[in-house]
């Protein structure tokens, strides 16, 4: 972006991978005053979305890592446009911790987070890629932990979950690597097909929330702290989406469909939620199932160009990190005012905090769609993505991915419509919360300015956008707008008509819940079990092992007593003396010799 | 007329090591300055061959002006300055260590200068008999200064040494002898073709190896020709622990390298591929069992000793695979080895000085006492296991590379296994140090009183009632520091050591 030539200091400062400097800056936030050290993550993260304007596209900072050729800072339009959503919302991330109590040593975990996170992003190869994908399994781990109480356990869960996930891709690497013979990009465009795919497709798949992988999401992030879940419930799900695009780059049809099924399935468990923050954790999966369709849908598309499908998958998860985290924070307010977890126990709260209810409502009118929001750009952009596909007509000559994405549509609405009403409605408030507090207005409203910037003035983000400046139709043609309101519609009229069915039903599925929750735990509890108890007697075997090893190594003369050699008054003498070290030697020398003239 | 600096570098050290004697006629007190004042010139010329051969390429200088083959060759290229280099570190740094902590006296010295010239002669010959004369000058040297504390324990690991060693230099020079019927000359050089004209499946030329091969096995300690190895370590001064265990098997190891592929060449391992299956084995089992036996030490530096016995066998297993990324590995590894074996040997001195601790339970909640040497011994066994960012990860990981890289897996699988087991017995004494109450040895109880009283950190030695600080001084952590953060920082370097040592493996691999 700096065709205009930018001087070349400029340049050399611009080429620094930013994982480097977020990284120092989890150092420095330990070291410093809490406000001074928020202060400083602030700034850096901000610096992270400066440099992603700045900098053109290319392979910079490369280096030899182990003996390989890596790539640390790959700038592509995708990795840039992911880039500047990363260091928007852990700006304002960072801010809002710093509004809502969140402690240094919390945020530095945050920092070393959002620099893995960034190192994943910027990755021009794939050693470099799943070093930094493990890593932000471990930061993430440890944000997650820090807050302590029943975090603790849910973290053990989301540890494994990642751990199985970060072994499955390093797999695949490691057999992409045999295939190709070079981890880098350039090398080969997506991961090789065969195991690799798989392998990959399952790894990045845990992270990406795919349907039966994805319980660690509504599992994990409404646990920790209000600020720790605003940074865990956009990076590493949005990331998994970039790296399945960089290991899919030409789509596929398993992974549109499967991003289809997603949006509804996330949706449908996102209704029967009462907890705020399970319920956005849903609507993660749902989301991510719009991008892996639009994604996906780049090998099926049959008149927009490919890459249009491509750029949509990321355009969505570029907002979604805005609106998803405004969401999460406005939620976060709610919980930090009132400690409550439960919308049903809430209402009212429009009157008594409305600068949250404004904000709320940004985000929400953002994930739902509505025209003036950026949700409403990169959704229209996935549908008519799915609109151009004709893989499985399904009704109205409409594909069934176009289907599955208007039905989540509609669910989305009537789940936001439900989490607005249960919070801000729903009677009188029989409590008087304060409001948000300065850091946390600051925050939720710059990341809603984004939102309502690139909703309206979407041209500067279309031109961000991998291929996207082939998208001829206008994003406010009386088509997509029609598409905007029946969805609102739907939405609305759903909601009225299936609150109090819905409500039934969260107590049905809570019945339901009692069926499949305890298969899945049990199966879970014998799998766990299972490994657990392999596990202890791999263990026990090894410590017995190594006990013994101790015990016979470490008075070698009893132990050769006890087989028999020697008595306790005339024991064997067992370090060779200078006589047996000369035979062992002469041994050895002939032995050399025959091997030698005789091999 | 650059070349003029490497007979300097072997003469200086060996004439001036009569002054401490001649001087201490008269000076009570004269050794020390003397061996300080040499080997800091040795460092100092070892820097200057060291730029000038990365410079201008390898230096030759003909002794005495005699004509090839006949005359005595000394070659200073990338591989040998970089031992010369490790050799002059080392020498300054045990120096300033054996000031306070001994041995002291004039003639502790002056075998010190000695010993040092031997191992840069061993270094910088060109010519193999000439290198058997300073293979037993080391080794004599070595023998006098294991025993140089007077114990009788000491003065048997050293005569148990003269045998075996001397046994081994024998076999070398059997060897040696054998090359000489085939070809008639032992310049190195000159030997290269000559050996290929006589042919690589000569009964002589095969024989020669398996003498010079069993011959430095010994002096490297593989298993088994081992057993001088851990008396010898662990029943030294600490000091010459220090100097002998970081310099005399890496001097050995490098003239096997330097044997193996500038004498015999990388040929002669392909056409006797059994030798090289040989020898992987003969190495393999001894990086398991040196491993092993270390893992079951209870002694600190007999447990040292015996890792040695792998790293040793890691080093020999990387010349049998005999490809350009072992050999660079293995070179790596004998720079890096030698500095973690000096910085443990010290730090276990300095642990042994302070609180008489010399084995692992005695080494119970030290890291409170002493956070400087905890910490480096920490830190330089995490590097030794072979865990990034350090040079022995780096070592170690080309090793294990080339050896995938030649398909012999057997190797990498070996190295993980030593990996595991290097892992076991360091973070034995990682968790004694750390984890572990202080034991209470002398009945004071092993209260927490003391936990607080780092400010005694610079001195490393606190207030302990069996703690001796004035056994101790600030100089000697310092040593053992600076060791510490040079094996950490030197994990960044692998393309400094490529650039500089790409002409040699150029030379080695054609």
């Amino acid at each position: 972006m700096s065709a205009l030539g930018t001087p070349l200091l400029v340049d050399s400062v611009t080429t620094i991978p930013p994982f480097a400097w977020i990284a120092l800056a989890a150092f420095v936030v330990l070291f410093l005053p809490r406000q001074a050290g928020h202060a400083v993550a602030a700034i850096a993260t901000a610096l992270v979305g400066i440099q992603a304007f700045l900098i053109d596209d290319g392979i910079y900072a490369e280096a030899a890592f182990l003996g390989f050729e890596a790539v640390f800072l790959n700038v592509d339009p995708a990795s840039r446009t992911m880039a500047i959503g990363v260091g928007i919302i852990a700006t304002a991330a960072v801010i809002y911790s710093w509004g809502s109590e969140a402690s240094k040593v919390q945020t530095a975990f945050a920092l070393s987070y959002v620099s893995s996170t960034l190192g994943v992003i910027y990755a021009g190869d794939w050693l470099s890629l799943i070093f930094f994908w493990e890593l932000m399994a471990v930061t993430s781990t440890a944000l997650v932990w820090y807050y302590g109480g029943d975090a603790i356990r849910a973290g053990y869960r989301y540890a494994i979950a990642h751990g199985i996930g970060g072994t499955l891709l390093l797999g695949a690497v490691v057999v992409h690597y045999v295939a190709v013979g070079s981890f880098l990009f350039t090398a080969e465009p997506g991961i090789a097909a065969g195991a690799a795919a798989l392998l990959a497709a399952l790894g990045i798949g845990v992270n990406c929330g795919f349907i039966l992988l994805h319980t660690w999401i509504p599992d994990t992030y409404p646990r920790p702290h209000i600020a720790a879940s605003v940074f865990l419930s956009v990076f590493t799900t949005k990331t998994a989406v970039l790296v399945m695009y960089r290991a899919f780059p030409e789509g596929a049809l398993w992974l549109a469909y499967l991003g289809g099924s997603m949006a509804v399935y996330g949706v449908f468990f996102a209704l029967l939620q009462y907890n705020p923050r399970r319920l956005l954790s849903y609507h993660i999966q749902a989301q991510v199932g719009y991008m892996l369709a639009g994604i996906g849908a780049a090998a099926l598309v049959t008149s927009e160009p490919s890459s249009f499908a491509s750029a949509s998958g990321i355009a969505h998860a570029f907002n979604n990190i805005l609106y998803k985290s405004l969401l999460f924070m406005a939620v976060g307010v709610v919980i930090y005012r009132t400690g409550e977890n439960d919308i049903r126990n809430l209402g009212g709260l429009w009157k008594v905090m409305p600068i949250t209810f404004a904000a709320y409502l940004i985000g929400a009118l953002s994930i739902t769609a509505v025209p003036g929001f950026s949700g409403f750009i990169s959704k229209g952009m996935v549908l008519d993505a799915a609109h151009d596909v004709d893989t499985v007509p399904f009704l109205l000559g409409e594909d069934l991915l176009w289907w599955l994405l208007i039905i989540g549509g509609v669910g989305t609405f009537m789940s936001f419509i439900k989490l607005g009403y249960y919070i801000f409605f729903h009677g009188e408030s029989d409590i008087q919360p304060k409001d948000a507090t300065t850091g946390q207005i600051v925050a939720m409203f710059g990341a809603g300015a984004v939102c309502l910037y690139y909703g309206i003035a979407y041209g500067g983000f279309l031109s961000l956008l991998p291929g996207s400046v082939e998208w001829t139709t206008d994003p406010y043609s009386t088509g997509h707008l029609t598409e905007a309101a029946g969805l609102a519609i739907a939405g609305f009229v759903g909601f009225a008509l299936l609150k109090k069915p819905l409500g039934k039903l969260a107590h049905v599925m809570r019945d339901v819940d009692t069926v499949i929750n305890p298969a899945v735990f049990y199966t879970g509890r014998v799998f766990v079990w299972g490994v657990t108890e392999v596990w202890a007697a791999v263990d026990r075997f090894v410590m017995n092992t190594l006990s013994t090893l101790k015990r016979l190594g470490s008075n070698p003369e009893a132990t050769v007593r006890k087989a028999g050699f020697g008595t306790e008054s005339k024991p064997i003498y067992l370090r060779s003396d200078v006589g047996r070290s000369v035979f062992i030697l002469t041994t050895i020398m002939f032995v050399a010799l025959v091997v030698l003239l005789f091999g | 007329m650059s070349d003029v600096v490497l007979p300097l570098l072997v003469a200086l050290p060996i004439m001036i090591s009569v002054l401490p004697l001649i001087f201490g006629l008269k000076y009570e007190n004269a050794g020390w300055p003397i061996a300080m004042g040499g080997s800091l010139t040795v460092l100092a010329l070892a820097v200057y061959t060291i730029t000038e051969v990365a410079a201008n390429g390898r230096l030759i200088h003909a002794l005495g002006n005699y004509p090839q083959p006949y005359g005595i060759e000394l070659v200073g290229d990338e591989l040998s300055t970089l031992i010369v280099l490790l050799i002059g570190l080392v020498s300054v740094l045990v120096l300033v260590y054996s000031r306070t902590r001994g041995p002291y006296g004039n003639a502790f010295h002056s075998g010190y200068l000695l010993l040092t010239g031997g191992l840069l002669g061993v270094v910088l010959t060109g010519d193999l008999f000439n290198l058997f004369v300073f293979l037993e000058i080391t080794g004599l040297v070595t023998y006098a200064l294991v025993a140089s504390d007077r114990s009788g324990k000491s003065a048997y690991a050293a005569l148990k040494y003269v045998f075996l060693g001397t046994i081994g230099a024998s076999l070398y020079l059997i060897g040696v002898g054998y090359l000489y019927v085939a070809t008639g000359t032992l310049n190195m050089r000159d030997l290269q073709g000559a050996i290929e004209t006589v042919g690589y499946t000569d009964p002589l030329i095969q024989a020669a190896f398996g003498f010079i091969l069993v011959g430095f096995a010994l002096k490297v300690a593989l298993f088994p020709l081992h057993t001088w190895q851990p008396d010898a370590y662990a029943y030294a001064p600490d000091s010459v622990s220090a100097y002998i265990s970081a310099l005399v098997s890496t001097a050995a190891a490098y003239a096997l390298i330097r044997i193996s592929f500038d004498v015999f060449t990388v040929e002669f391992f392909l056409v006797n591929d059994l030798i090289s299956t040989a020898i992987m084995a003969a190495a393999s089992v001894s990086i398991v069992v040196g491993s092993l036996l270390a893992l079951m030490q209870t002694e600190i530096k007999r447990m040292f000793a015996y890792s040695s016995v792998a790293q040793f066998g890691m080093i020999v297993a990387a010349i049998a695979v005999a490809n350009e990324t072992a050999v660079f590995g293995a070179i790596i590894h004998l720079f890096g080895h030698g500095l973690m074996k000096a910085g443990l040997f010290m730090a276990a001195g300095i642990l042994a000085a302070v609180y008489g601790a010399r084995t692992i339970d005695e080494y119970a909640g030290l890291a409170n006492r002493s956070p400087f040497t905890a910490a480096s011994i920490a830190v330089i066994g995490i590097a030794l296991i072979g865990i990034p960012p350090s040079i022995g990860f780096l070592g170690k990981w080309f090793i294990g590379l080339g050896a995938v890289e030649a398909g012999e897996w057997g190797v990498a699988f070996v190295i993980f296994v030593s990996t595991m087991l290097t892992l076991a017995y360091v973070f034995r004494i990682i968790e004694k140090l750390y984890f572990d109450p202080p034991g209470d040895p002398h009945g004071h109880g092993s209260d927490h009183e003391h936990e607080h009283e780092h400010d005694g950190a610079a001195t490393d030695g606190g207030h302990e009632l069996v703690a001796d600080t004035s056994a101790v001084t600030v100089g000697m952590v310092v040593m053992v520091v600076s060791i510490t953060i040079a094996v950490v920082a030197l994990g960044f370097s692998w393309e400094l050591f490529f650039d500089l040592l790409a002409p040699v493996l150029e030379r080695f691999f054609q």
